[in-house]
């Protein structure tokens, strides 16, 4: 399924000026697309454009060319989950009860999740590569483990695109690299994967496509070899990039 | 799936061994007290003794079935409280709904009213109001999340009620009509009747009925903002659905007992930790949980000296011991 948003515009209440001004984003079925750029360009709030937490005051946002504004919550959570960056854990349920609750979009207001559910929501553990962390309390995973527990969240809800917020940014390099394999496998499957970040390493590594960000709109768009060039980054971060002599994790 | 039979034979057994004490529970509550002197009945005396039988059946029996109901109510809305707030910490007076019921109960009394009934059923108008008050004043607030704004209302509310029962009683006459406020506030079953059960049954019992079908939908609001819309829910709205029919059947608990703390707070956690997190499970073990405390509860404070204790003082001293040695193993989750 193609997600596109189309020159979106969005003012926060009582602030200054615009989040987005004009961005467009575009990613088609079984490819990644990597929103890069500086802290407080509008990466989150695109991502809440175009999963419907946001409602743009101007612009659109189209899954599989069906208007976002025109669906019903439900309708829209069975076409694109979402990976917030943070996630405040208050209670302690286990990894497969938490996996469980995307489910909720398939199944009524007051209906228990049933057997085909649990199953379900243990097959995406499963490809999330968290099986082993079934039974374990949310609360006592470590950083990594939680965030392949959450991407199990996301794939139990079986949505044709799945949207993540800087899905790598607290994680070590084992773990990045165990989301990114995962990014690049969603999309091998022929899911629609968008996701933020404001590293180039990893972006190079899952994505397919880059869209450089920076105050509110996009500056370029385009394959990752092109749009990850020095000069290009040098302008949307401010800062002068250069070959770095350190080993990644993100390699090919 | 592969979901051990070990798992399943432990939570059977809790369930098992949970409703036999339970049972072992109701006996000791039905048979425990005063007649035909301090301590257990003899159960051979329900077919000989009319007496006995009267006791046990007339004044007994109604008045377990309220603590159960009491109790059922409390827990079950407290759960949901906590997870709807995702704060371990709230209970379910929180919104300004137990100050409510107190001044409307002290102003029925203060006005000369005569009939319990329209004590409780001021003190159920005045518990809504509050609830009404907090959510009208939450969504006035220019700032903050939805929950913050709730809890700062919710406050605010509950200030305001304090202040007025304050104000009432001391306007109240104190030989006539302080007593009965002081009394209601402390919270008691001493006067529970089938025909006062069944004043509160239908608001306590519809409101407990909805809590364990939408409980699923109660884990899933535990979790964030963000994440509960994305799964296709509307959080404030179902937020507020859930708050508003459990305050409902609080209030008609408080109606009927008065103010009755500690319940609410400290069950769920026993549940939890007993039967997990996931309201799919936590949610009728609170409501089992909470009857069997509130019935025990009441039965010490019938029975266990020459005079009534008030039941509110019993929930408390036993509910906030249980809660300090909750928190102090470290079994209370407190993620901030």
């Amino acid at each position: 399924m193609r997600i596109e948003a189309v020159a979106l515009r969005y003012r926060y209440p009582r602030a200054a000026s615009e989040a987005l001004r004009g961005a467009s984003v575009g990613a088609a079925s079984g490819s990644s697309l990597a929103i890069l750029g500086p802290n407080g360009c509008g990466k989150s709030t695109l991502l809440g454009a175009l999963i419907g937490n946001i409602a743009p005051s101007s612009g659109r946002v189209l899954l599989g060319g069906r208007d976002l504004a025109t669906l019903a919550p439900r309708a829209a959570a069975r076409l694109v989950a979402f990976l917030p960056q943070f996630e405040r854990m208050s209670f302690a349920l286990s990894a497969l009860e938490y996996a469980l609750l995307g489910r909720a979009p398939r199944l009524g207001a007051f209906a228990q999740p049933a057997k085909a559910d649990e199953d379900a929501a243990y097959r995406a553990l499963e490809g999330a590569g968290a099986a082993d962390l079934a039974g374990r309390r949310v609360n006592e995973l470590s950083g990594g483990e939680l965030q392949l527990v959450r991407i199990a969240r996301c794939l139990a809800q079986d949505t044709p695109a799945i949207v993540m917020d800087e899905p790598t940014s607290m994680l070590d390099p084992a773990h990045a690299r165990m989301v990114a394999d995962a990014v690049r496998a969603l999309a091998a499957s022929g899911r629609t994967l968008v996701f933020s970040t404001h590293d180039a390493a990893f972006a190079a590594y899952a994505a397919d496509e880059v869209s450089l960000m920076r105050g509110g709109s996009d500056q370029f768009r385009g394959p990752v070899a092109e749009a990850l060039e020095a000069g290009r980054l040098a302008s949307c971060f401010g800062v002068p990039f250069g070959a770095a002599s350190a080993p990644s994790a993100f390699f090919r | 799936m592969p979901r051990s039979p070990d798992d399943l034979r432990a939570r059977s057994g809790k369930v098992l061994l949970l409703a036999l004490a339970g049972l072992a529970l109701l006996a000791f509550c039905l048979l425990a007290g005063r007649y035909p002197r301090p301590g257990l009945l003899d159960p051979r005396l329900l077919s000989s003794d009319a007496t006995a039988r009267a006791i046990v059946l007339g004044s007994r029996l109604p008045r377990l079935a309220a603590a159960l109901l009491l109790g059922a109510v409390m827990a079950a809305a407290g759960n949901a409280f906590q997870m709807v707030f995702g704060n371990p910490l709230v209970e379910p007076g929180f919104l300004g709904v137990s100050q409510g019921a107190a001044l409307g109960a002290a102003l029925a009394l203060v006005a000369g009213a005569r009939s319990e009934f329209v004590v409780a059923g001021s003190a159920f108008g005045f518990a809504l109001a509050a609830l009404a008050a907090a959510a009208l004043l939450a969504r006035a607030f220019p700032f903050g999340g939805w929950v913050l704004r709730l809890v700062l209302a919710g406050f605010a509310v509950s200030a305001f009620m304090s202040a007025g029962l304050a104000l009432v009683k001391y306007a109240a006459d104190p030989l006539r009509e302080l007593p009965d406020i002081v009394y209601w506030t402390m919270g008691s079953l001493s006067g529970a009747s089938w025909r006062r059960l069944g004043f509160a049954a239908i608001p306590a019992l519809g409101s407990t009925a909805f809590l364990v079908a939408y409980r699923w939908r109660v884990t899933a609001l535990s979790a964030d903002e963000a994440v509960v819309r994305s799964l296709g829910a509307r959080p404030a709205l179902s937020r507020a659905l859930v708050l508003a029919i459990a305050s409902a059947g609080v209030a008609a608990a408080v109606a009927m007992a008065g103010a009755v703390s500690w319940i609410g707070l400290v069950v769920p956690h026993a549940a939890r930790l007993m039967f997990g997190a996931d309201a799919r499970r936590s949610m009728p073990a609170s409501i089992a949980l909470g009857a069997y405390f509130a019935a025990l509860c009441d039965t010490i404070a019938r029975a266990a000296f020459p005079g009534e204790l008030p039941l509110g003082a019993v929930t408390a001293v036993i509910g906030s011991a249980a809660f300090v040695a909750l928190l102090a193993r470290g079994k209370v989750p407190v993620a901030r």
